[in-house]
């Protein structure tokens, strides 16, 4: 499971486009966009993601530890055009160090690179705070399906290959649970 | 669930089932012509068997009291009490069979000695499969084949088969009179095919794996000969009925080849079909007479298992022609077995193209399944059985329950009744009879089509309904079902209706053994005669009559999760359950059975109870109250202010939402009862959605939520978000349940602290440790726990100085003293000197000797409920010379407050 946490515009759609993209049968239905999943093979092993959206707002910021609790990783969003939606980012992250589970994985998205003339985030910026923490770092574009798949992949790789009870029934399935509680403060 | 039932299966071959069930109807169609046919021929069949027996009266000049015994054992009536069916056979004696731990190797040594056919199961370690080990005539090179077992979802099957079963012992059943991808067919130890009662089988299981090696196992001495029934019949009584047996047995063989051919054109449908069961069971016999010892229950297999319509098989018909026929059959031994083998090589590949096979056993194994359950009900546990078959046919939607129950009723216990007292020729009516009573309960096709279409997205309550009733279904849908077999098999136009029908008539078969299984379990945690009954019954008790035992309602609920998870996981690894678990259910599917199954007997009658003691919780801790007061202050709030930028549900949706939550909260199941959010959930989705096709993720949807609670103002669903959050199977905690339930529970605490927020515009850090407490709690629990965990277990380790440590494990109930457990340590390690020993608890890397008066069960209570998990151990050592650590006199008062 993984979490997905995110600030600044565009967490749902990133979900959705990395739900949505190749119409397969890796998409089992949910009834919702707050809770998707999707399988991707990584390896020899396939990974399913179980993403849990969280609400970024700031009222429901203390619900978010329900939501990140026992998660593999978080995507943190933000968006580059937006200098404040980075600084909201550091807080979560600051959050998840603290109370997340330990070894989370973290990645960063800096969405809506297609609006990179108004960008106001650096991407050196970003990268470098990436370092610092050890998260994955990746701009994205969920309105032209820019590097969302990388992303998760990315995701995918980090994750420690073998964990009990995410463990498929038959070998070759892992379960790579994927809880996205992705906080974003609105607008 | 039954939508996953389609998946499972596989999309693609979802068509290849409409052909199937095509297939199958216009099999039916061409049976039926045969129909007729097949009467006089099933006359036939049987009346040899009579004249034989009465031959022998006459000769043997035998004792009367004995011959009229058996006399009335064969007589036209099937002598139905001796004819266990393979299935019956197989399930008494899977002990010996069944040997799920034993390795290759053993399971090599073990078949060594047997003869071809002879087979085990077991698990290979190698392939992490279910295996059945095949010992086969040395021309095969080896002296053994393995063939691994395929388990789906909801079904087995052997590899490279296209047929699956519903659970081990069909697939066993049905291997043992059909080869399909076997090289030949299985073959029971003789003393198992030739037990002739119950009592036998049981006294033959008792021996397990060393039935293999015990004179238990003597081979059939030689394939008996020809005219050996005859002949010796005057021997001894014990040979005469089973010669009397045999002589059934040849008389219906007779017919064998004809059915084989017949099978052969016509895709032998009559396997499946009941009415034809008869000339199934000689086509059986055939089959399995090869191996001559298994006569008998060839024989045997196919009567009992046709359940109601079956009494005794009309004999009209020339004497003359069985007699022969039988005796040539007779002779025949392996030689000819290989024969006959060869014959069916030949049908295999023209039938082969898979289509008819799979219905063929799909049929079949329903069908068996309703004799199973019905057998499980009556023959199992003597008490529940017989007054819940009449109770379910009274509850088959629709079905009459006069009828229901008399063909229920007719499936094990009447035949034999009436058998003593029927001329022959009444057997032929009554199943007529029979047939028309199946005939006339289709009403329940309804009811079986609504359990395939269950799923959250069909929307509507009529699901819901049959979920409802469910605890009373549950023993209601097998009997249906199999009625329904019947049903179908006679009504011609009713199958061919819908193909929808037929295909949740397909699917229904896979429904069962789950809950076949949890029924077991249920009935088993009402017996108390059984570990498992007294445990469940005693802890149910216990928690209804100790009110105060718990702290809160996170404690109460917490303790019983844990109590299923325990017991869950004592039935996986206990034999109480009988036949065991993995041998009805699928591996990957057992969790869920057995939770399914705690839900029933444990959750069903504590959840009256549980619910009135949540609310006083609640109310004592003033939770109950500040909800109620911020539950108004939010209804008052229009949308917007708390944050909602979507549509929101008008008064309508809000009622029919309401509707569903009221629906919730009459379930016991947590599970049911997330489905039931979860279907909430979706209904807000619809609305906020709206046909604009945008997605709303949790930003949206949160403040909605919100919202709909409140709208509902329903103070109860504060204690239902609770109930399922700490019961609910941890493993589904992480899925979409878990996710809108956390939802739920979000929005919850949002309106709980909604002044608190209007004030701080944050909610109390409390609440945030709450949750973050609850999740450590539920995590940990994930940890499986062992049978020392147990309510009423304790685990002691004896400590000697000099010869180190042993456990053992005590029963020691809630309120014995640490005196008393010293007491039973000092009995079990055989201590000689008590007084220098004291029970000690190893905690934390100290060491604290526990106070006479202390209830270690408590203690042992107390460390479980700690939030973090801590090691500990309850010592038996010497006071003195203690070579690890401080004795800690007075530490144990800590311990103990809970």
């Amino acid at each position: 499971r993984y979490t997905f946490s995110d600030t600044g515009v565009g967490k749902s759609s990133i979900v959705c486009r990395f739900v949505q993209d190749h119409f397969d049968h890796n998409i089992s239905p949910t009834i919702g966009a707050s809770f998707m999943t999707k399988t991707v093979p990584c390896g020899n092993e396939l990974h399913k993601f179980l993403i849990w959206d969280t609400a970024g707002q700031e009222r429901f910021h203390s619900l978010a530890p329900m939501y990140y609790r026992g998660s593999a990783a978080a995507v943190i969003v933000y968006d580059i055009t937006k200098q404040d939606s980075f600084h909201t980012l550091k807080k979560w992250v600051k959050e998840l160090k603290e109370h997340g589970p330990e070894n989370i994985v973290m990645a960063i998205a800096g969405n809506k690179c297609d609006l990179s003339d108004i960008r106001e985030v650096p991407l050196k910026d970003a990268k470098e705070y990436a370092e610092s923490i050890g998260a994955i770092v990746v701009e994205t574009s969920a309105k032209n399906a820019i590097n969302i798949e990388e992303l998760f992949q990315g995701i995918s790789r980090r994750i420690p290959p073998l964990d009990p009870h995410e463990n498929g029934n038959n070998g070759a399935i892992k379960l790579g649970k994927a809880s996205t509680p992705s906080s974003r403060r609105c607008c | 669930m039954s939508a996953w039932t389609m998946g499972a299966r596989g999309v693609d071959k979802r068509g290849s089932f409409f052909k199937l069930i095509d297939t199958i109807a216009s099999e039916i169609g061409e049976l039926k012509q045969e129909m007729v046919r097949t009467d006089v021929s099933l006359e036939n069949g049987l009346e040899p068997a009579e004249t034989h027996s009465m031959v022998r009266h006459k000769d043997d000049g035998y004792p009367e009291e004995k011959d009229v015994k058996t006399y009335a054992r064969d007589s036209g009536y099937d002598s139905l009490s001796n004819r266990l069916s393979i299935l019956d056979r197989l399930l008494h004696t899977h002990p010996i069979w069944l040997q799920l731990s034993l390795s290759e190797e053993e399971a090599a040594n073990v078949l060594q000695s047997q003869p071809p056919g002879i087979f085990l199961v077991h698990k290979s370690t190698k392939m992490q499969k279910k295996v059945l080990s095949l010992c086969v005539p040395c021309e095969f090179g080896t002296p053994l084949k393995e063939f691994a077992i395929m388990e789906s979802t909801y079904t087995f099957s052997l590899e490279g088969s296209g047929i699956s079963f519903a659970d081990l012992f069909r697939l066993i059943a049905f291997y043992c009179i059909s080869r399909d991808v076997l090289p030949f067919t299985l073959k029971l130890p003789y003393a198992i095919s030739a037990a002739k009662t119950e009592a036998q089988l049981e006294e033959l299981a008792q021996l397990g794996l060393n039935f293999w090696s015990s004179p238990a196992d003597n081979h059939p001495p030689n394939p008996p000969p020809l005219h050996r029934p005859l002949s010796c019949a005057g021997v001894c009584p014990a040979s005469l009925r089973q010669l009397c047996l045999i002589n059934g047995v040849h008389s219906i063989k007779t017919r064998t080849p004809s059915e084989l051919e017949c099978s052969q054109t016509n895709g032998a449908l009559c396997f499946i079909n009941p009415l034809f069961l008869k000339v199934h069971s000689q086509d059986l016999s055939g089959g399995l007479k090869r191996p001559s010892t298994r006569t008998p229950n060839a024989n045997g297999t196919e009567r009992p298992r046709s359940p109601p319509p079956r009494p005794p098989p009309p004999a009209i018909n020339s004497p003359h022609t069985s007699p022969g026929l039988s005796g040539t059959e007779t002779q025949t031994s392996m030689p000819e077995t290989v024969n006959h083998n060869k014959h069916g090589n030949v049908a295999v590949p023209g039938t082969k193209p898979t289509p008819i096979p799979p219905p063929r056993l799909k049929k079949q194994a329903s069908f068996l399944e309703a004799e199973g359950s019905a057998k499980t009900l009556t023959g199992g546990r003597p008490s529940p059985g017989g007054e819940r078959e009449p109770r379910a046919g009274g509850g088959a939607g629709g079905a009459p329950p006069g009828q229901a129950a008399a063909a229920a009723a007719g499936c094990t216990r009447a035949p034999p009744a009436g058998s003593e007292s029927r001329p022959p020729g009444h057997g032929g009516r009554q199943r007529l009879s029979d047939m028309s009573i199946s005939t006339s309960s289709s009403d329940s096709l309804e009811f079986d089509r609504s359990m395939p279409l269950f799923g959250y997205e069909g929307d509507t309550n009529s699901s819901l309904e049959d979920y409802e009733g469910e605890s009373d279904q549950e023993t209601v849908a097998p009997p249906i079902k199999s009625k329904k077999k019947r049903n179908s098999s006679f009504v011609l136009p009713k199958l061919v209706k819908s193909q929808l029908q037929k295909m949740s008539g397909v699917f229904s078969s896979f429904m069962t053994p789950e809950k076949r299984m949890v029924r077991r379990i249920a009935e088993l945690s009402r017996d108390k005669c059984t570990y498992f009954g007294c445990l469940v019954q005693d802890y149910v008790s216990f928690l209804q009559e100790n009110k105060d035992c718990h702290v809160s309602s996170t404690d109460l609920l917490q303790t019983i999760r844990q109590f299923m998870t325990q017991v869950k996981n004592y039935l996986s690894q206990s034999s109480e359950l009988d036949p065991p678990i993995e041998s009805l259910i699928p591996e990957d599917q057992i969790d869920v059975v057995l939770e399914k199954a705690m839900h029933k007997c444990i959750l069903k009658p504590l959840k009256g109870h549980v619910e009135a003691m949540l609310k006083d919780f609640h109310v004592a801790d003033g939770s109950w109250k500040q909800l109620k007061e911020n539950l108004q202050l939010v209804r008052q709030r229009n949308p917007q202010e708390l944050g909602v930028f979507a549509p929101t549900p008008d008064i309508v949706d809000v009622e029919k939402i309401k509707v569903k939550f009221m629906t919730m909260q009459k379930m016991y199941s947590p599970e049911k009862k997330v489905m039931l959010l979860l279907r909430v959930c979706k209904l807000i989705y619809t609305v906020m959605e709206n046909n604009s096709g945008r997605m709303y993720g949790a930003d949206d949807f949160l403040p909605v939520l919100t919202y709909v609670i409140a709208q509902c103002d329903m103070l109860e669903l504060d204690t239902e978000i609770e109930y399922m959050m700490e019961l609910l199977d941890p493993s589904l905690l992480h899925g979409e349940g878990g996710y809108y339930l956390t939802s739920a529970y979000g929005a919850l605490s949002l309106i709980k602290n909604f002044q608190e927020e209007q004030a701080a515009r944050l909610l109390s850090s409390e609440t945030r440790d709450t949750l973050r407490q609850w999740h450590k709690r539920r995590t940990t629990n994930r940890s499986i726990p062992s049978v020392d965990d147990f309510q009423n277990y304790l685990r002691v380790a004896f400590q000697e100085v000099n010869s180190g440590c042993t456990g053992k494990t005590l029963l020691v109930r809630p309120y014995v003293t640490t005196e008393d457990v010293c007491q039973l340590c000092a009995e079990k390690f055989k201590v000689g000197d008590p007084e220098e020993y004291s029970l000690f608890l190893f905690v934390d890397e100290t060491w604290q000797q526990l106070a006479e008066d202390t209830y270690p069960q408590k203690i042992k209570a107390e460390l479980h409920s700690r939030p973090q998990p801590h090691i500990f151990h309850f010592v038996y050592k010497r006071i003195k010379n203690d070579p690890y650590g401080i004795v800690f006199q007075n530490e144990e008062e800590d311990l103990t407050p809970s």
